[in-house]
């Protein structure tokens, strides 16, 4: 952190070192007003800090503790130390979930990136009726996971399911979704897929229509074409918006329980356990509290360092 | 910079009339009315769409399909819902869970687009490391959090209580809504709001009456993110929520999974119940995402 | 600038921030739950929690029975509260973590071990005694009080009984000419002629959510005479016996008879399995008939079979009331469970449970004479039927570990898949077991 104090920095800020260009000269309209502005930026952020700390800090500090003690749920237990964690670490179920979480998400994050941006580059075209599917391809997000999921169950689990049937009569043969450990983990991916693409398309849409519309002109005189247009235009600015979403979507990917764990369970023989599934079985499946939520906050880590290391990026392409 | 607007669809105007909210063109920058393939784009979408919501299909057909226990054999019958309204508490799930969730998306905007502003327009190291740690703690999975957050709030009195529930939700949309509404506000130039200053404004008040004001796409944005993230929660809601006077639809729902068996009647036909009120806010909603906007048609980017 | 609207603007700001505050005291006028802790005097109610061990039916049953308990003198009244299945043990933990927890429950078949060995439970011992005296211990089908007996305690008392039956449909049997399977032989057979009419012999599951693959899996072993356990509880699940079992397991996926899908099935694709007719015979719960009403009359109970040995033996889970230490006063906790145990007769009266009856009272009564299958059960199975602890006979809290845990869950799976040979599987089961009763 700053070693001035954060109103300093506030104050500097304020004054116009920043988004508008670094070279507006100070506002001098009377020392009143800077550090008022300070204070009312730290009361503006008040609110949202003490929730934090309230709703996300606490549990962190507390599953920290948990991770370093062999107790459950109700009774602390005896302090452990890192043993927990170098237990957790040579787990060969670790490394696999490790994996599948790696598959997961790469495919969750880019896939349903790609799928959106399709979608909204479509929509921000004139189609006849757009606005209604615009709210109809909300629906994959807004359905409860718990219908979905049921949903999708239903669709492809056993053999006289409607799927599996099409692809007997395509002549795919016999299909096992969810009974296959490869299928079952492409299927786990198409439906995290299929969850996530509307918020992707809302975060792009929204990106692509801040976009100032000169700089189309300006690149359709240069007589780019579309691609190109797309490729060196359009996709370096909306680019801060696509990492937020991307460090977005990687959270929710790798901490996403529910879409899993409803349609396979961890699938067949730990095919498609990802990491907060393997933390949650160990915990309450197999009630070893302690390295359950080791496993936990080793993912909570490993977020953490990508989420630094991304942000960085969007930083530095900022100042630039 | 970025907004977050939904897209909508605009009438093509030059640049030079840009005396209102923005109007763009499309991206092919033509100056016909760029509906040549309009119905190819038509089918593309309309497929797509029509095979991604197949689920959707299949939980409105199971609704109306005789439940696990029922004796009846029709295809078609109604029954699911007449003893989901007559027989369960779902009006009461469903008036707590608007509750909540209203409550939710309030709390959240009003929180969240403060911290937004501080986030788009201060630019210190500690403003920095704020935002660096809206992601961090965002990174713990919620089912380890559930457990040292439901000793927290029993101990505060608020286990078994909708206010308590809000509480949580408000807290779990920080991250998002608070990068959300940052992300928003940076494409509102702050000379809109230097001019402000200038006339003698406050910070708080340019925060309300420049940036605020022309941000109703962005509000409404994590509005929606909020209302859907405390809408369809149901991991926290049953472990905090025990009595059936303070249940969610989500936790209602659970009150049909027996320990062998589900009955799927009645599941659906709350499901659909729970479909209903999010696909009206987005369809009523809709419309406002094209509205406002100062952002690209200023100079000076 | 619009200076005047500015003002009001920020009046508007934050009246909004009020109106947000208040807004859950306006739209939900009831906004606390009844479970935000009393005072603590000993008049205090009971807190009752409960299961969906039914239909929703049930539960209203159970609150109506629960709200007619008479208090005894200086005692409160008692409050019913239904805990859903999914994450239960998640809810009861945090309450019990918190001080919020209930007086008296039903749960999980191994959580009143688990909890004793936390040191929440308040133990049984007094209550049975009393029992003894007033004649309502005998009411108790043999053997069953005494496994809930841990070091220190009855740790619960035993409402209904959980068994793995193994049913038939009796008309597609027929239909592939075949008689009920009597031994393992037979089911082999009978699992051959059923997949010429393309119906599966061995129904089970292995799917999320689902156990029953894991208990057929126990069962098959526990059938033969063998088990996880040593009599002495060791874990020794590499026998003769077992691998014996599984073997035999493993030729029926191999054979098809096992229907390869089974591996992802949830209960309700089973359930919906037996209700199309895709599957005639396999381990389920006492209540099948209800979960897969569409061949409701064509399912009968299939009698137990007898090993390759000629052992006899089944599985069942016993579901028990348990007390805990945060109670209002003991001697209310245990009036109202001795009045709620005399009380239970009424969901066996109503149909609205599908579990076996632990008391003699009940299953002599004339509402569980109607159900032929139920009254087979207790007739065929009960007397024979033994817990996870097969063949020991006492149930520790590390045994819910293994019931829901991975070992056991990707052992069966394993099995199902048939690529793995069963003594390899078996030991890697032994060492996940063991790890978890660590």
């Amino acid at each position: 952190m700053s070693s001035a104090s954060p109103a300093t920095g506030i104050r500097r800020a304020l004054s116009g070192v920043g988004a508008a260009g670094p070279g507006r000269p100070p506002r001098q309209t009377g020392s009143k007003r800077p550090s008022r502005g300070a204070l009312t930026m730290l009361v503006l952020v008040a609110p949202s800090v003490i929730l934090l700390v309230l709703i996300n800090g606490y549990p962190l500090l507390y599953a920290a503790s948990q991770s370093l003690h062999k107790g459950s749920l109700i009774i602390t237990g005896d302090f452990v130390g890192v043993r927990n964690y170098t237990d957790v670490l040579t787990r060969p179920a670790f490394w696999n979930a490790a994996r599948f979480t790696l598959v997961f998400t790469l495919v969750g994050v880019f896939g349903s990136w790609l799928v959106g941006m399709g979608l909204a580059l479509l929509l921000r075209t004139r189609i006849p009726a757009g606005g209604i599917f615009k709210v109809l391809l909300m629906l994959p997000w807004v359905i409860p996971i718990v219908v979905s999921s049921t949903a999708w169950n239903w669709l492809v689990a056993t053999p006289d399911s409607p799927i599996p049937r099409l692809a007997r009569s395509l002549g795919f043969g016999e299909l096992l979704f969810l009974a296959d450990p490869t299928l079952a983990m492409i299927t786990v991916c198409v439906f995290k897929v299929w969850v996530s693409f509307p918020f992707m398309m809302l975060m792009t849409s929204a990106a692509l229509a801040s976009v100032d519309q000169n700089v189309y002109e300006a690149a359709d005189m240069d007589g780019a074409t579309r691609w190109q247009t797309f490729t060196r235009v359009t996709l370096p600015m909306i680019s801060r918006s696509t990492y937020i979403s991307w460090i977005l979507m990687t959270i929710f990917c790798v901490n996403d329980f529910p879409t899993i764990f409803l349609l396979t369970g961890g699938g067949p023989v730990d095919a498609t356990s990802s990491l907060v599934i393997l933390a949650y079985r160990t915990v309450f499946q197999d009630f070893q509290t302690g390295p359950g939520v080791a496993i936990a906050f080793i993912m909570t880590l490993a977020l953490v360092v990508i989420s630094t290391i991304l942000f960085r990026q969007i930083r530095k392409g900022e100042t630039a | 910079m970025t907004t977050l607007e939904g897209g909508g669809r605009r009438p093509v105007v030059t640049p030079a009339e840009d005396a209102g909210p923005a109007e763009r063109p499309r991206l092919a920058a033509r100056r016909q009315p760029g509906t040549r393939g309009q119905w190819g784009r038509f089918a593309a979408i309309l497929v797509f769409t029509v095979i991604a919501l197949i689920p959707i299909y299949v939980t409105l057909f199971l609704s109306v399909r005789p439940g696990t226990f029922s004796s009846s054999t029709s295809i078609f019958t109604l029954e699911n819902f007449t003893t989901v309204f007559a027989d369960t508490g779902v009006l009461t799930w469903l008036s707590n869970s608007l509750g909540v969730t209203l409550a939710t998306v309030l709390i959240s905007v009003v929180v969240a687009a403060p911290a937004g502003y501080v986030l788009s327009r201060a630019r210190s190291r500690a403003v920095s490391g704020y935002s660096l740690l809206l992601f961090i703690v965002q990174s713990l999975p919620i089912i380890t959090a559930i457990v040292p957050l439901f000793v927290l709030f029993a101990k505060l009195g608020l286990a078994d209580n909708l206010i308590g529930i809000v509480i949580v939700y408000v807290g779990s949309t920080m991250s998002v809504a608070t990068w959300m509404m940052a992300a928003y506000f940076d494409s509102i130039p702050r000379a809109l709001e230097e001019a402000a200053w200038m006339d003698g404004c406050s910070v708080f008040g340019s925060f309300l009456r420049i940036v605020l004001r022309n941000s109703l796409p962005g509000v409404l944005s994590t509005a929606i993110f909020a209302f859907l993230l405390a809408w369809n929660d149901y991991l926290v809601a049953l472990v905090f929520l025990k009595s059936s006077n303070v249940f969610t639809l989500p936790v209602g729902l659970q009150s049909f999974f027996q320990q062998n068996a589900t009955d799927w009647g009645p599941v659906m036909a709350v499901s659909v119940v729970m479909l209903l009120p999010p696909a009206i806010v987005f369809a009523v909603l809709n419309r406002y995402f094209s509205v406002g906007g100062i952002g690209g048609s200023l100079a000076g980017r | 600038m619009n200076r005047p609207i500015g003002s009001i603007n920020r009046r508007a700001f934050l009246g909004l921030a009020a109106a947000a505050v208040s807004a859950p005291a306006l739209t939900a006028c009831d906004v606390s739950g009844s479970s935000s802790s009393a005072g603590g005097g000993s008049s205090d109610p009971i807190k009752f929690w409960d299961q969906p061990w039914g239909p929703t039916a049930y539960n209203d049953l159970g609150k109506k029975i629960t709200e007619a308990y008479p208090p005894a003198a200086g005692s409160g009244k008692a409050t019913y509260q239904v805990i859903p299945w999914n994450n239960f043990y998640q809810t009861y933990a945090s309450a019990i973590a918190s001080g919020t927890g209930p007086a008296v429950s039903t749960g999980g078949g191994f959580q009143p071990f688990q909890f004793a060995a936390q040191g929440a439970i308040a133990y049984a011992d007094q209550m049975l005694e009393s029992w003894k005296k007033d004649g309502f211990y005998d009411d108790f089908l043999p053997g069953l009080l005494e496994t809930n007996k841990t070091d220190n305690g009855y740790a619960g008392v035993p409402w209904q009984i959980d068994a793995r039956i193994l049913w038939a449909n009796e008309k597609l049997l027929e239909q592939a000419g075949v008689a009920a399977p009597t031994d393992f032989d037979s089911l082999l057979a009978a699992g051959r002629a059923l997949k010429k009419i393309g119906v599966f012999g061995f129904g089970i599951g292995t799917g999320a959510g689902n156990n029953l693959g894991s208990h057929a899996m126990v069962a098959m072993m526990i059938m033969n005479g063998g088990g996880l356990f040593d009599p002495d509880g060791k874990t020794n699940c590499v026998t003769d016996r077992n691998i014996e079992s599984m073997d035999f397991v493993r030729q029926l996926a191999r054979e098809g008879i096992i229907d390869p899908a089974s591996i992802s099935y949830t209960i309700d694709n089973l359930n919906a399995q037996w209700s199309s007719r895709k599957v005639a015979l396999g381990f389920q719960a006492a209540a099948l008939q209800s979960q897969a009403a569409a061949v409701k009359d064509e399912l009968v109970v299939n009698s137990p079979l007898a090993g390759p040995h000629g052992d006899k033996a089944a599985l069942h889970f016993v579901n028990s009331i348990m007390m805990y230490q945060k109670t209002p006063s003991q001697q209310a906790s245990e009036a109202f469970v001795t009045y709620y145990l005399k009380n239970i007769h009424q969901y066996w009266d109503a149909a609205l449970v599908g579990g076996v009856p632990v008391l003699k009272s009940i299953i002599a009564s004339e509402g569980f004479t109607k159900s032929p299958s139920q009254v087979k059960i207790v007739k065929e199975y009960t007397p024979i039927s033994t817990t996870y602890a097969a063949r020991g006979t006492k149930l520790t809290a590390g045994l819910a570990a293994v019931d829901g845990g991975q070992a056991l869950t990707q052992f069966a799976q394993t099995m199902l898949q048939g690529k793995t040979d069963a003594k390899a599987a078996l030991t890697t089961l032994q060492r996940g077991i063991e790890e978890a009763m660590k």
